[in-house]
Order: structure tokens, then C-alpha cells, then sequence
């Protein structure tokens, strides 16, 4: 018995190290164009993070639908497979293996910063190139030369929600800082909030430091709340700190809030509610720009919410950076397929080629003219600031542009 | 003396509802000498039942996209309904992954995985079903009472404070029920030695399906009382919860009913002492208490030593 025991350990042992190890024997041969030209995407789609995946699963569908109607790659369609990478870097690590597995040529994803740390390494070591739709922490792109972005860093985007909480709040002095610490968007942002807040003459009173499956923040609020704050800062992603912005207001906290891109999304509202209403946040899109992109960008996107007549016709933040992730990584295949046809290619050049396309790009997108660093950083001209404005129902609201 | 009191209702707050979680784990255990890993999963379903019975919509992803009850009803009603519907559904669990095993003479340790294996079960029916976003019950449903109450120049939300008094209302009456009824007797009867209480005509059987149905009640109520609180975090919302639970069902003396409030509430004190600017390692410091506390008493605050048979 026990040696029948031993006997299956080992087996066991021996298929774990095999299928650990496994190798992309794929990537030396061609690239698989049967079902159309290969990408994936990974999405936080289920887990604390899967109100960013819907709403990216939106994006690149719209920009899919855009390309593939226009002709795909040169006549050939793209061919997109999904992957959920939950809200944890297990699932997204598995779900990037598994897509590159697949043999796909690039990937978007992963949804969160704290999942980039640990499956861009993944795609790095094996040569397949990634764009981020939203990851916004400090170093994804120096991961390595096969990841991208083409959401803005905080360094960028954050201060300028400080600089107008200001503006319409001059006499501000005091301010609560609350981030999650054990999550590397809310790290990273909290320090550039800080700073902002530092360079602007306000003075943090309190750091309250929360975890992101925290939803009970009654002794961090009540604590911050002693030192008299008028303004709170947040670094928190969007169901913890829409649960925060609910509870500060509960506590009769009455003064401004400025958060950060975790909450950039209209999913918030379900979980603040009417107390989302007034809370500032910066934006890297605005539905106002009146390119001919973003007016096909809006209309298509219109067109989604038609049967749902309390969703908002107005696309999110996230929903334009997915749509643009698609959007350049269908450009570089279009380009590259006319220098090199995709079908000549080994998988593994293919990829290669494909990433050297990407950064060498312009491209006119929902978000403006884009293109990037060689290090892979986008490059991207104008920011906003965004109030959010609840509606009577306490449901639906939206983001509104400040001057 | 302000700061104190503050901290005495934020801890007593949250501690309530731990005690609540793992009086459901302690009900069971005492009678099957097993932790039901499922819990969780019947305390997230107990905030999905009291959400959809006050008219919430489902939302946009999942089977049943869109759909809503064709009745809505006030919270309190729904509250109790949640209950019963987790009750049903623990009852459920109970036949089919609970007493094909007892009923056969296995190792408890057999349930233990059954019991984990119903709970994941039912967390991915419930995302099959409802999808995985976040679903809140809205803030207006309290709409009679102020948002927040001062006691004593120490600032709660009033949903802490019914929180509170309806965990500690249920479980006065749990206390109640099991020293002062007969049924109660039974059921501490067939915690004490199944087989004996069934010498003694005591319906083992029937004292575990109240178990799990009273462990199923109480996790609906919790569930749906920390859905009015904060938001229902998606299908794994109670998987925080359970494992708090498990630490307070420890702490308090594995089966010891007033050993699972005392637990809990001890558990939600040592969280609010911790200093503001360490919040963010309150899990550690709670279970850190809990580890010195099991190095001193081994079997908990309230348990009794495990006699060794030799």
C-alpha cells in the first residue's frame, strides 16, 4: 500500500514538474491563423476587481468589432480569446499561460498593477507582447522590452485632481490619506498623492492604511475623522473605496474628496451611491474630444447601452483605454502584416516584430494622438478632471469634465 | 473617555457579527464535531436572498441578467426571510453532503472536504446565477433613522447599532432556547454523546437538521445585516468572514455557545485597539491575539480540555 503510495506521489511530482516547465513548443512554428489572427485578453472579470473587467470586456469588443468590420489584418480577421484572471495574480498568471499557450500574438491585460507584477514577467520571459489597458503603478513597462501601456502612470494623472480640489477649495489645509497596503496601485499612487499634497502646501494629517478586502472602515474613519480633516484623499480600488466614501459620509464627514483611477469607473455607484455625488477624480479620456475616433468610439458604444435604458451612454474611463489597447495592437498587426505577412512568420518572430510595430506607432484613439517610449510608456497629450454628479435616483450618475 | 467609548462601539460592532458567523460553525461542530465550511457560503447567500427580496434587480452579467422578484418587501420582513431561505438551504446541504457520510460511520475529516466542496459549489452557482459584481442594498432602506447617531460624543453609523442589537437579540434568545427548553437539552444532550442521547430516545438525527437550520439562520441574518452595512463584494464576499469565524470559533472553545460570543466580541475589540496608523494590520494583530491566547489555553476561552482515553 505504501509503496503504491510512494509510486503515485511520484507520479504525481513528476507530471507537476513537467507541465511546470512546459515549454511553448509552438512558438517555433507558425503562427496560427486557422480561427483568424491570434490575441488575447486577460480580465479581472470575476473577484473584487471585476468592476474594471466589465467594463473593459466592453472596450475591446467595440474595438474588435471596429477593426474586423474594417477588414482585420489586411482580410483576415482577429480572432480575440478571453481568459477571466479573477482579481488575484494566481488566476492571472494561469490565464497567461494558458493564452500563450494558445499561441496568441500579443495580450491585453492584466486588470490590475498587482497582477502586472507578476504575469508581465511571464510574457516577458517568453517573448509575447503585452499592452496594459489600465495598469498605472510605477515600473510595468520597465518590467521589460515586451510590456506596454497605454494607461497613464499616477505620477502623471494624479496630482491633477489635488491641483482642482484646490482651486475650487482654496482655504484647504488638512488632509486624510487612505490607501490600501497590500495592493501596488493604491502603494504607488498614495506616495505621488502625497507628494501633490506635500508640493501644493497641504499637510497629510493622517495615513490610514486599509487592505483591499477591507468593507468595514469604521475605526480608520473615526480615527482620521479626530484629526479634523478637510479634505480625504483615497488609493483605494473601487468596491473598497466606494464602501469608504459611503461610510466617511455616514460619519458626517462633509468636506472634499479626491480619489484616485481605482474608483474610475461607473461601477462605483451601485456600492456609494448618492454619496459618490462631488467626489473629484482625474481622467485620462474625455467623451468630449471631437475626433472622428471617439465620435465612432461614442456612437458605438451608445449603441451597446441601447437596452438598458438606465446605463449611462457615456463611456468610462477604462472602457476607452481597453477600446485603445485593441485598437493599437490591431494597427501594429495591420502594419506589420504588410512588411511581413503574418503567415511567413514563426511564432516567436511574429511576436517579436509585432512589438517593435507596436512602439514605433502613432495612433489616433478614443484618448487622443497616442504612441510611446521605446520603454514602452504611452505617451498621451491631454488630462481632465472629473466631478462625479449622482442623478436623484441615487443610482445612475456621471462623470462631469471640469473646466 | 470619548475616544474609549468609540472604540468600544466600533469593536463591538464588528465583533457581534463575528460572533454571529461562529455561532453557525459552533452549532454545528457541537453536534457533529465537524466544521461546516459551507458556512460562508449560506452567510454570502443570506445577503443575496435579502437583496433580491427587497426588490434588488440582477445585474448584467450571470443567468439570470435583469431579472427581479415580482414583489418587493420592506427590509425587516426580507431580513428574517433571508434567514429562513439560508436555513433551507443549510437543511439541504446537511442531506446531501452531510449524513450520507454520517450515516455510513466516515471519518469526520470526510465531511470537513464535503462540507468545502458544497461551499465552492454553491459560491459558483451564486456567480453562475448573479454574476460576480457588487450588488448593494440601497442606502435609503433605513430611510426612518438617521444615518449615524452620537453617543456620548462617540459618532456610529446606525447600522452598526442595529447590527448590534439584533445579533445581540438572537443570540439572548439562542442562550434561552438552549438552557431553558427541551429541546435545547436535547440538542446540548446529543453534543455531549450522540449515541447515548439516542439511548435516551433523543432523536439524533432530528437535533443535527435543527443544528444546521439554526446555523443556516443565523449566517442568512448576518449575511444580509453586513449587506445593509457595507456592499455584497460578489459571490466570495463571505470567505473573509468565515475565516474570522474559524479564528473566533477557536478562541471562544470549539462547541462552546457563550465561548463563540465571547470570542467574537474579544476578536472585534483587539481589532479596534489597533493604533490608526497600523489599521491596515489588523488581521495579523487579531490572529497574533489569538495564537498567544491558544499558546496559554489551549482549548479555548470558554472550552473544556479534551479528556485523553487510554
Amino acid at each position: 500500500m505504501n509503496r503504491r503510495f510512494s509510486a503515485s506521489l511520484v507520479a504525481l511530482l513528476a507530471s507537476g514538474i513537467s507541465l511546470s516547465g512546459c515549454t511553448d513548443t509552438t512558438a517555433k512554428g507558425p503562427v496560427n491563423l486557422s480561427k483568424g489572427v491570434p490575441v488575447g485578453a486577460v480580465l479581472a472579470l470575476t473577484g473584487n476587481a471585476n468592476v474594471y473587467g466589465q467594463d473593459q470586456k466592453t472596450g475591446i469588443e467595440l474595438a474588435l468589432k471596429a477593426l474586423n468590420s474594417a477588414g482585420g489584418v489586411n482580410g483576415q480577421p482577429i480572432a480575440l480569446s478571453l481568459e477571466d484572471s479573477g482579481s488575484d495574480e494566481p488566476s492571472a498568471n494561469a490565464a497567461f499561460n494558458l493564452q500563450i499557450n494558445r499561441g496568441v500574438l500579443a495580450l491585453i491585460g492584466p486588470t490590475l498593477s498587482q497582477q502586472a507584477f507578476s504575469a508581465d514577467p511571464i510574457a516577458q520571459r517568453r517573448g509575447v507582447p503585452v499592452v496594459a489597458p489600465s495598469n498605472t503603478a510605477k515600473g510595468i513597462p520597465q518590467i521589460g522590452h515586451f510590456i506596454s501601456r497605454v494607461s497613464a502612470q499616477s505620477s502623471v494623472i494624479a496630482p491633477l485632481s489635488i491641483a482642482q480640489a484646490l482651486k475650487l477649495n482654496p482655504g484647504l489645509r488638512r488632509a486624510a490619506v487612505f490607501y490600501a497596503q497590500d495592493d501596488a496601485y493604491s502603494t504607488a499612487e498614495t506616495v505621488i498623492f502625497q507628494k501633490a499634497l506635500t508640493d501644493k502646501g497641504l499637510k497629510p494629517v493622517t495615513v490610514q492604511r486599509t487592505q483591499l478586502n477591507d468593507q468595514d472602515f469604521q475605526n480608520q474613519i473615526t480615527a482620521a475623522l479626530n484629526q479634523q480633516p478637510d479634505l480625504v484623499v483615497l488609493s483605494l480600488q473601487a468596491v473598497d473605496g466606494g464602501n469608504m466614501i459611503r461610510q466617511l459620509r455616514e460619519l458626517g464627514y462633509k468636506g472634499p474628496i479626491v480619489v484616485g483611477n481605482g474608483m474610475n469607473t461607473p461601477n462605483i455607484y451601485p456600492i456609494c451611491q448618492r454619496y459618490c455625488d462631488g467626489i473629484l477624480i482625474a481622467q485620462a479620456y474625455s467623451p468630449e474630444l471631437a475626433t472622428p475616433t471617439n465620435q465612432r468610439f461614442l456612437a458605438a458604444f451608445a449603441a451597446t447601452q441601447a437596452r438598458n435604458p438606465t446605463a449611462s451612454r457615456i463611456p468610462p474611463q477604462l472602457t476607452a483605454q481597453a477600446y485603445t489597447a485593441m485598437q493599437v495592437i490591431g494597427e501594429a498587426l495591420q502594419r506589420l502584416d504588410r512588411k511581413h505577412p503574418l503567415k511567413t512568420l514563426p511564432l516567436a518572430q511574429a511576436r517579436k516584430a509585432l512589438m517593435d510595430e507596436i512602439l514605433s506607432g502613432t495612433y489616433q484613439t478614443p484618448l487622443g494622438e497616442i504612441r510611446f517610449t521605446p520603454e514602452g510608456e504611452v505617451i498621451q497629450k491631454n488630462f481632465y478632471v472629473a466631478k462625479v454628479r449622482m442623478n436623484p435616483d441615487g443610482k445612475t450618475g456621471r462623470f462631469t469634465l471640469l473646466p | 473617555m470619548e475616544g474609549l467609548l468609540q472604540l468600544l462601539f466600533n469593536g463591538l460592532s464588528v465583533g457581534a457579527v463575528y460572533a454571529l458567523f461562529a455561532l453557525g460553525y459552533t452549532l454545528v461542530f457541537s453536534v457533529l464535531g465537524v466544521i461546516n465550511f459551507a458556512h460562508g457560503a449560506i452567510f454570502t447567500l443570506g445577503a443575496y436572498f435579502t437583496y433580491f427580496l427587497i426588490g434588488g434587480t440582477v445585474g448584467a452579467n450571470g443567468l439570470m441578467a435583469g431579472q427581479q422578484l415580482p414583489f418587493s418587501l420592506p427590509f425587516w420582513l426580507a431580513l428574517p426571510l433571508a434567514g429562513v431561505g439560508a436555513a433551507a438551504v443549510a437543511l439541504g446541504l446537511e442531506r446531501i453532503a452531510f449524513r450520507p457520510l454520517r450515516e455510513r460511520g466516515s471519518d469526520p475529516l470526510l465531511a470537513l472536504i464535503t462540507s468545502l466542496g458544497a461551499g465552492v459549489i454553491l459560491v459558483n452557482l451564486i456567480q453562475l446565477l448573479v454574476g460576480a459584481e457588487s450588488y448593494s442594498i440601497p442606502v435609503g432602506t433605513l430611510e426612518a433613522l438617521p444615518v449615524a447617531i452620537s453617543i456620548a460624543g462617540a459618532k456610529v453609523r446606525t447600522v452598526q447599532v442595529l447590527l448590534l442589537a439584533i445579533a445581540g437579540l438572537l443570540l439572548v434568545a439562542l442562550s434561552i432556547w438552549i438552557d431553558g427548553s427541551r429541546s435545547g437539552k436535547a440538542l446540548q444532550a446529543v453534543s455531549e454523546d450522540p449515541v447515548t442521547a439516542q439511548l435516551l430516545g433523543i432523536n439524533s438525527g432530528r437535533m443535527i437538521q435543527i443544528a444546521f437550520g439554526i446555523s443556516g439562520f443565523l449566517a442568512g441574518v448576518a449575511g444580509g445585516l453586513v449587506g445593509l452595512s457595507v456592499s455584497i463584494a460578489g459571490p466570495y464576499f463571505g470567505i473573509g468572514y468565515g475565516l474570522k469565524g474559524l479564528g473566533v470559533l477557536v478562541l471562544g472553545g470549539l462547541g462552546s455557545v457563550p465561548g463563540a460570543v465571547l470570542g467574537g466580541l474579544i476578536i472585534g475589540l483587539a481589532e479596534a485597539c489597533v493604533p490608526a496608523d497600523l489599521s491596515g494590520y489588523k488581521d495579523a494583530v487579531a490572529f497574533g491575539f489569538l495564537f498567544l491566547m491558544l499558546l496559554i489555553r489551549p482549548q479555548g476561552l470558554l472550552g473544556r480540555p479534551l479528556a485523553e482515553k487510554v
